[in-house]
């Protein structure tokens, strides 16, 4: 019920608090903007605290604990009776989540930005209006910056009801580990929840529209992904449509195959990840003078500024990389130029994926590098050769340097292996400071770390490696 | 298929120079042979010409550089190549764009991020050029493997951008020290040129400076006399210097071993069968010593006219690399800044340089009587590990009798 309206004032209005949104208000305060931050939900911190990166990554890494306790025997370890209590599980990720999202609201208040609870709407190009249950707010601003996000797309014929047909938020949280789970959508979101899934003891299977797995990324990242769900009994079905769905006890998922054939799969629980779309509906776009193409994502420049001169956008909601650190950047570009810097976005933007082994990319494939004319050499370097691979009982997976024949400057690192996504961010280091290959190769990694297998890979294509034979 | 054209290895030892200027651009289209881009190395400004037709699509040093025998230089495409588009940010539209059933694919996880070429400069040059409104993609780097640096940016915020060229003359600092005012000037790329060179031979060969004297009043008589009636007839400049091209040749037909060089590594010594005769020339930005290529074969006239023209284009850094390399023995003349005589180090690989002094009226014996004679020193300085000085004597002693007797070099011609 809306008891009331009340007009404010600030310089500027931020829309959303997810990893975009929460920096950008933060840095706009510290940069001496007088700031409101506008969240839909009761707590901060968007999809990725909340229902995203870190608590998928929780239950990853609890699951990942519970399956090697039971696969520890060639090391001389047997864990009799392993029992998986799983609303205890999810109630320390929970805690985390918890943890997280009130350290957000805490750094938020330190650094004197308000936050306003409601669901905001443009009026013009100067004014929002956010209305929640018991209250309805105006705010003039001078600038705004749209940091709503994205949501994960819907399909027909599967109709969301959080029990029986699930998306990844419910999937974080379920209270039992269901024994026949069926994923739609064979992206990094279904692949990394299939593999807590399959961890934990269900039997899963993933249908995917596409004929393989990460298409864009160095088919050797497929190939490993592959072998690893087999090992964990997890059943693909590519280029398979997902076509309907039948209620009851199993649920039956209907899909058709490349030759047409019918499939049908039982489920207990049915996991959508299909896809993710922006939030930009009920936002007023259009009266803010705002545009958007034709997914729905806003349009803007690399200063992050729309159409509409006084607002920005940043995050899942201008497309591209559909990932909180892309945000956390493009968050600070926009505040930046807010404040009269002459920021812009221009960085690589590294990747990973949680699975088993991680994958984890940055820069140019070699595929792409080609494309753009460059004369490409690569180094491979296989984890079967790594020591401290060995050590980890994980040899699967590999890193590639991708880089050019010619002036010998780094291009792109594509690695596959456990642990991966720690040392992506030196590889992105690499990238951004313009590093040829000898850069690298004459830096120390510390051994026996899996990171060596970085410095190798660059040895590799520099036709130096000394822990493989060259090619 | 763009390809890239790297700074080539020229030989003679050159493995360094500048980047004076580029002329051509991103975007233009350059026929084979048209010439890239102006360098300067050990002594001279060369012009590289393109081994291929085609667009150059990217520059990727920029002027006043220093670069190095291999740097990549100039990516060049086929003809009718189009610039490749830079992009700046991972691709601003929709992440993926698979058909139905999918609109945006979290199936196929993001794409490597970052299509196309970026500017090769780190994120804090590429902060300092958005400050100072500079394009990254109109500069070509000066760091390391074309690093684009802070530097450069500056430069050219400063300078208006890559066609800048570095000022003429010491743009100096001024600064007072505790002993008084100190100016630093910059070392050019010419001056470490001629201090390595230096350096080098000083260190490696075993100098030695043998002098002897000649009575040239014969000899400028002959001049004197022929000077008028050549120039009138050629339109040369007529100089003394061709006797002495000719009287060294001579005497080196006679004792090869100073018109040699020494391949160390395999411990042979080169007997050149050509007389490439260096002329050091004095220039306002230092010594450069153009290459009079078969000497031997040109006549006096000839070799005037070509001393005239090196000499003028070595002043002004017009020479190309093949005018200032191959040379196998080396002449100096000092005597126009006066001086009794001087010490010159020999220009490696070498193994002897000439040096012609002043010539000057003095009081000489001739057949018992006292005369005033044109006389001049003549020094030949040596490397001793290869020529001992009873040859040089004897050599010197020769070239004397050449320059002393113009018949006798007539002779010989």
């Amino acid at each position: 019920m809306v008891v009331g309206s009340v007009s404010r004032g600030c310089q500027v209005v931020v829309i959303g608090a997810g990893p975009g949104g929460y920096v950008a208000a933060i840095r706009l305060a510290q940069l001496g903007k007088d700031v409101i931050l506008v969240e839909k939900n009761p707590t901060l911190g968007g999809v990725c605290l909340n229902v995203g990166c870190i608590p998928s990554k929780a239950l990853i890494h609890a699951s990942e604990l519970a399956h090697e306790a039971q696969h520890a025997e060639n090391m001389g370890i047997s864990v009799k009776d392993v029992t998986v209590d799983l609303p205890k599980m999810v109630a320390w990720k929970d805690g985390i989540v918890e943890r997280l999202t009130s350290g957000v609201a805490y750094l938020c208040k330190q650094a004197g930005v308000e936050v306003v609870h409601g669901a905001a709407e443009f009026v013009s190009d100067r004014k929002i209006v956010v209305a929640s249950d018991d209250d309805r707010v105006e705010i003039e601003f001078e600038q705004a910056v749209i940091a709503t996000g994205s949501r994960p797309m819907a399909l027909d014929g599967f109709p969301h009801d959080g029990e029986q047909i699930i998306g990844s938020s419910e999937a974080l949280s379920l209270q039992s580990i269901p024994d026949r789970l069926v994923i739609i959508g064979a992206g990094y979101i279904g692949l990394e929840l299939g593999t807590v899934y399959a961890k934990l003891g269900s039997e899963v299977s993933i249908v995917e529209f596409l004929p393989k797995v990460v298409p864009d990324l160095d088919p050797e990242v497929g190939k490993a992904l592959m072998r690893q769900l087999k090992k964990l009994k997890v059943t693909l079905h590519l280029s398979h449509r997902a076509e309907s769905f039948e209620p009851g006890k199993p649920s039956i998922v209907i899909t058709r195959g490349p030759n047409d054939e019918e499939l049908r799969l039982e489920a207990d629980v049915v996991m959508m990840s299909v896809g993710r779309v922006p939030n930009v509906e009920g936002l007023g776009l259009e009266a803010a003078g705002v545009t958007t193409d034709e997914k729905g994502f806003i349009t803007v420049n690399e200063k992050m500024q729309t159409r509409a001169p006084r607002i920005y956008a940043i995050g899942d909601v201008v497309g591209g990389a559909l990932l909180a650190h892309k945000a956390f950047q493009e968050a600070k570009v926009a505040a930046d130029v807010i404040t009269g810097e002459p920021a812009a976005f221009d960085n690589v933007v590294p990747a990973v994926i949680y699975t088993d082994p991680e994958v984890a990319w940055v820069g140019m494939g070699e595929v792409e590098a080609k494309a753009v004319g460059h004369n490409v050499v690569t180094g491979t370097f296989p984890f079967k050769a790594s020591g401290r691979a060995m050590s980890l009982d994980s040899t699967d997976g590999f890193v590639k340097a991708i880089a050019d024949a010619d002036t010998k400057q780094l291009l792109g690192i594509i690695a596959v292996g456990r642990g991966v996504s720690e040392f992506i961010g030196e590889a992105t280091l690499a990238l951004e400071m313009g590093a040829f290959l000898e850069d690298v190769a004459l830096t120390i990694h510390p051994h026996p770390t899996m990171s060596e297998a970085l410095q190798e890979a660059i040895e590799g294509a520099l036709g130096q490696a000394v822990h493989m034979v060259n090619k | 298929m763009a390809f890239v054209f790297s700074f080539p290895d020229v030989g003679e030892g050159i493995h360094e120079g500048r980047v004076v200027e580029w002329l051509v651009g991103e975007g233009d289209t350059v026929a084979e042979d048209q010439a890239l881009i102006k360098i300067e190395t050990d002594k001279a400004v060369v012009e590289l010409p393109s081994p291929h037709a085609g667009t150059v699509l990217r520059l990727h040093v920029a002027a006043d550089a220093t670069i190095f025998v291999g740097d990549a230089l100039v990516t060049i495409g086929s003809p009718g190549d189009d610039l490749p588009e830079y992009k700046a940010t991972p691709a601003r539209s929709p992440a993926v764009s698979s058909t139905a059933p999918k609109a945006v694919d979290v199936g196929s996880p993001p794409a490597p991020a970052v299509a196309s070429r970026r500017p090769l400069a780190t994120p804090r040059t590429r902060a300092l050029a958005r400050k100072l409104g500079v394009d990254l993609l109109q500069i070509v780097g000066s760091g390391s493997g074309g690093r684009i640096t802070d530097k450069d940016v500056q430069g050219a915020a400063d300078g208006g951008g890559v066609a800048s060229t570095a000022p003429v003359g010491p743009a100096g600092v001024v600064a007072a020290t505790a002993d008084g005012e100190v100016e630093r000037v910059p070392i050019t790329h010419l001056r470490k040129m001629i201090a390595n060179a230096m350096r080098a031979s000083k260190h490696n060969a075993a100098h030695v400076t043998h002098v002897d004297e000649a009575d040239v009043t014969d000899l400028v008589d002959h001049y004197r006399r022929a000077k008028p009636v050549i120039e009138e007839r050629s339109g040369v400049r007529f100089t003394l210097l061709p006797f002495f091209i000719k009287a060294l040749v001579a005497t080196l037909q006679k004792y090869p071993i100073f018109n040699a060089s020494v391949d160390e590594d395999k411990q042979e010594i080169l007997f050149k069968k050509y007389y490439n005769i260096g002329v050091a020339v004095d220039t306002p930005e230092g010594l450069i010593v153009p290459v009079i290529r078969d000497a031997d074969r040109k006549d006096m006239v000839e070799l005037a006219a070509e001393v005239a023209d090196k000499a003028e284009r070595a002043r002004s850094r017009q020479l190309t690399l093949d005018e200032i390399r191959g040379g196998s023995c080396t002449i100096t003349n000092i005597g126009p800044l006066g001086g009794v005589f001087a010490t010159p180090i020999i220009n490696q690989p070498e193994l002897a340089i000439v040096g012609l002094h002043a010539i000057k009226e003095r009081v000489e014996v001739v057949d018992g009587e006292i005369a005033i004679r044109k006389m001049m020193y003549l020094s030949i300085s040596f490397d001793h590990r290869y020529i001992d000085g009873a040859e040089a004597a004897r050599f010197m002693s020769d070239m004397v009798r050449l320059v002393s007797q113009p018949m006798v070099l007539m002779a010989r011609m």
